[in-house]
C-alpha cells in the first residue's frame, strides 16, 4: 500500500440477508489508474461501489476513500468524486440543460459558474445542440453521455464508472473511451465496472475479476494474460468433431475448452496450433492471440455478455 | 446544518421544475375538485340543508375543503410521487452520489409539501374569500399556515406509507383505511358533535380535525386566538412524532 492510495479496501463484506453479496475483497486503487472491476452478473460489483460513496454501509472489514472513512464521511468523499451509476436516473421530463443545471447545484458548483460548467461539458460531450431537447427525445448512447458528463461537474478527482458503455453501439463506446483516456491523461482516478472485456483491455492499468462476492484474479490485463491463458488461441465451430479434437488436443498437452458456442484450443506458440490444424485436416473459424476473454471465460467457467 | 439546507433547497427546486413541466395537469385536481364539491354538496345539498352551527351549508364546508387540499397534496406528492421518485425513476439512488445524503432528500420533500400545502390553501382560500365566504380578509395571509400545518403530519404518513408498501398498488389501501377517514370524520363535512360520544372522542384525536379547527376559526372569524393556541400546537405534535418517524423510515429504506 503507497501514501497515494485514492481507494483502499481490505476484506470488504457486505450482506443482504442471506446472501453474501460481497465476500471479503481486498483491493487497493492508486492515484491517476484505471482500475477495472469485472464479474459477470451478481458478482458484487455495483455493491462494491455504492459502499465507496456510503450508500451502501459495508458488513466488515476496511475501506477507505481519500483516507476517509466512507461511512461517516460520506459527503467529504462525494465532493470529490463522480459515479456514473448504472441506470441513468435522469429527470425525463426536463430537458438536457436543466438536468445538468440541477445536478451542478446537487454538486455545489457555485451558483455563477453553473451556467458557463454545464455549457463548457455540454459541448465537450458534442451535446450543445440538444441542450434544450426533454430527456425523453434522447437516443440511448445520448442519454449515457449526459450520465457521464453530469459526474464531471464537480471536476472531480475519483471518477466511478458502472456500466458506462453497456448497450451502447460501437462509435458511442469508442466516443467514451477517447474521454477516459483523457480524464487519465490529466490526472484523474477511474474505477470503472465492464462486462465488453476489450473495454477493460484498452483502459485499465489494473484488474479484479469477482465472481460471487469474491475476487478470484487481479492484476494488470498483461499479467493475466500470461498467468491464466498465455499464448494464441484458435476456436473451431465443427459439431460432429469437436469432442474428437478436444481429445486429440489434450492428448497433445494443449488447453481445451468447449461451451456452446464452439471449442477454444489454446498453445503457447502459433505453430502449435498451425500444426493442430494439418495434423488434424481441419480449419479454426478463428486464430488470435489470447486477449481477456479467454482469461474470463477460463477463471468464471462462462460466457461474459454485456447483456446477459 | 446550513448545507443541509441548501442541498434540499435545490432538490425542491428540481421538484418546482418537474412540476411546472406539467402546471395545467397538476394543479386541475387540487382546483377543480374543491370547485365542484362547493357546487354539488354546497349549492345543490345545502339547499336542503337550513344551517349548521348557525351557517349555510355552503359556509359550513368553505374551510374544511381547504384543509382537505392540504391534505391530499401532502399526501398524494409523498405517496404516489416519492414512491415513484424512489423505485421506478430512481431518482435518488443518482443524487446520493452527490453530496446529497438521505436527511436532505427526507427534508426537501418535507420542504416541498409545506410549501405546496401553503400556496395550495392560499389559492383555495382566495377564491372562497371572493365568493365571500371568507369573513374576515384581513385573516387571508394566515391561511398559508394551515396548508404548513397539515402538510407536514400528512406528508410524514405518506412518506411512511412509501417505505411499507410493497408495491404502488397498496397506497390504495392506505388511502382507504388512513386518508378517507381522516377526509370524511374530522368535521369537513358536519360537526363532530353529531357523533356518538366514543366516536367522537377518536375524531378529535385525528390530525385533520386540529387542522379543520384552526381553518373554521379564520373562515369564520371565531375565536381565532383562543382556537390557534390549541390546535395549532397539538399539530405540531403530531408533526414532530410523524416526521421524525419518517425521518428513520425512508433512512432504512434508502441505505442498502
Ligand atoms: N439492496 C439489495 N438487497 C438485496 N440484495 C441485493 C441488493 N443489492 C444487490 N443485491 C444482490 O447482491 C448481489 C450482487 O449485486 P450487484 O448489483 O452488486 O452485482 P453486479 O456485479 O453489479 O451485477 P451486474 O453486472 O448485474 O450489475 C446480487 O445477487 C444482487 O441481487
Ligand atoms: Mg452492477
Amino acid at each position: 500500500m503507497s501514501r497515494n492510495d485514492v481507494i483502499r479496501a481490505t476484506d470488504v463484506r457486505k450482506s443482504f440477508g442471506q446472501l453474501q453479496a460481497v465476500n471479503g475483497v481486498s483491493f487497493h486503487v492508486r492515484e491517476g489508474q484505471c482500475f477495472g472491476l469485472l464479474g459477470p452478473n451478481g458478482a458484487g460489483k455495483s455493491t462494491l461501489i455504492n459502499m465507496i460513496y456510503g450508500t451502501t454501509l459495508r458488513g466488515s472489514g476496511e475501506l477507505t476513500v481519500f483516507g476517509l472513512d466512507p461511512s461517516h464521511e460520506a459527503r467529504s468523499i462525494k465532493r470529490r468524486i463522480g459515479v456514473v451509476t448504472q441506470d441513468n436516473a435522469l429527470d425525463e421530463s426536463l430537458t438536457v440543460r436543466e438536468n445538468m443545471e440541477i445536478y451542478a447545484a446537487f454538486a455545489s458548483v457555485p451558483r455563477d459558474q453553473r451556467a458557463p460548467r454545464v455549457q463548457e461539458l455540454l459541448h465537450y460531450m458534442n451535446l450543445g445542440h440538444k441542450q434544450n431537447e426533454p430527456i425523453a427525445s434522447l437516443s440511448g448512447g445520448m442519454k449515457r453521455r449526459l450520465v457521464f458528463v453530469r459526474a464531471l461537474l464537480n471536476n472531480p478527482e475519483l471518477i466511478i464508472l458502472d456500466e458506462p458503455t453497456t448497450g451502447l453501439d460501437p462509435a458511442v463506446r469508442h466516443l467514451l473511451w477517447g474521454k477516459v483516456k483523457q480524464l487519465k491523461a490529466e490526472g484523474k482516478t477511474v474505477l470503472l465496472t465492464t462486462h465488453y472485456m476489450h473495454e477493460a483491455e484498452v483502459l485499465c492499468d489494473q484488474l479484479l475479476i469477482m465472481s460471487a462476492g469474491q475476487v478470484i484474479a487481479g492484476g494488470s490485463p498483461e499479467q493475466l494474460r500470461a498467468e491464466h491463458t498465455p499464448g494464441y488461441v484458435a476456436a473451431f465451430d465443427d459439431p460432429p468433431r469437436l469432442a474428437a479434437l478436444k481429445a486429440h488436443a489434450e492428448s497433445h498437452g494443449l488447453q481445451a475448452s468447449q461451451d456452446s458456442s464452439g471449442l477454444y484450443i489454446r498453445a503457447p506458440h502459433l505453430e502449435m496450433l498451425l500444426r493442430f490444424q494439418s495434423e488434424n485436416n481441419c480449419a479454426a473459424i478463428q486464430m488470435r492471440p489470447s486477449n481477456l476473454e479467454d482469461v474470463f471465460l477460463q477463471l468464471t467457467g462462462q460466457e461474459l455478455t454485456a447483456d446477459a | 446544518m446550513l448545507e443541509t439546507l441548501t442541498l434540499s433547497l435545490s432538490i425542491v427546486r428540481r421538484n418546482w421544475w418537474v412540476y411546472r413541466k406539467d402546471f395545467l395537469a397538476n394543479i386541475s385536481p387540487t382546483i377543480a375538485d374543491p370547485a365542484f364539491l362547493t357546487l354539488s354538496l354546497g349549492v345543490g345539498l345545502g339547499a336542503f340543508v337550513t344551517s349548521v352551527d348557525g351557517h349555510t351549508y355552503l359556509q359550513y364546508l368553505a374551510p374544511g375543503l381547504a384543509v382537505s387540499t392540504a391534505m391530499f397534496t401532502a399526501f398524494f406528492e409523498t405517496s404516489y410521487g416519492f414512491y415513484v421518485r424512489m423505485t421506478f425513476e430512481n431518482i435518488f439512488r443518482a443524487m446520493l452520489t452527490t453530496p446529497i445524503g438521505i436527511n436532505e432528500i427526507v427534508l426537501s420533500e418535507f420542504i416541498w409539501v409545506a410549501l405546496k400545502g401553503a400556496m395550495m390553501v392560499s389559492g383555495i382560500c382566495l377564491v372562497l374569500a371572493l365568493f365571500g365566504l371568507f369573513t374576515n380578509p384581513w385573516l387571508l395571509p394566515i391561511c398559508p399556515l394551515i396548508g404548513v400545518l397539515v402538510a407536514l403530519p400528512l406528508g410524514a404518513i405518506g412518506l411512511i406509507a412509501s417505505c411499507y408498501v410493497k408495491n404502488i398498488n397498496q397506497f390504495q389501501t392506505v388511502y382507504s383505511f388512513v386518508i378517507s377517514p381522516l377526509y370524511f370524520f374530522s368535521g369537513i363535512f358536519f360537526p363532530l358533535a353529531q357523533m356518538p360520544p366514543a366516536l367522537r372522542i377518536i375524531a378529535e384525536c385525528l390530525p385533520l380535525y386540529h387542522g379543520v379547527q384552526l381553518s373554521q376559526a379564520l373562515f369564520w372569524n371565531r375565536e381565532v386566538v383562543a382556537t390557534w393556541t390549541v390546535h395549532a400546537p397539538i399539530l405540531m405534535v403530531y408533526s414532530t412524532v410523524l416526521v421524525t418517524w419518517a425521518f428513520r423510515r425512508v433512512r432504512l429504506r434508502l441505505q442498502t
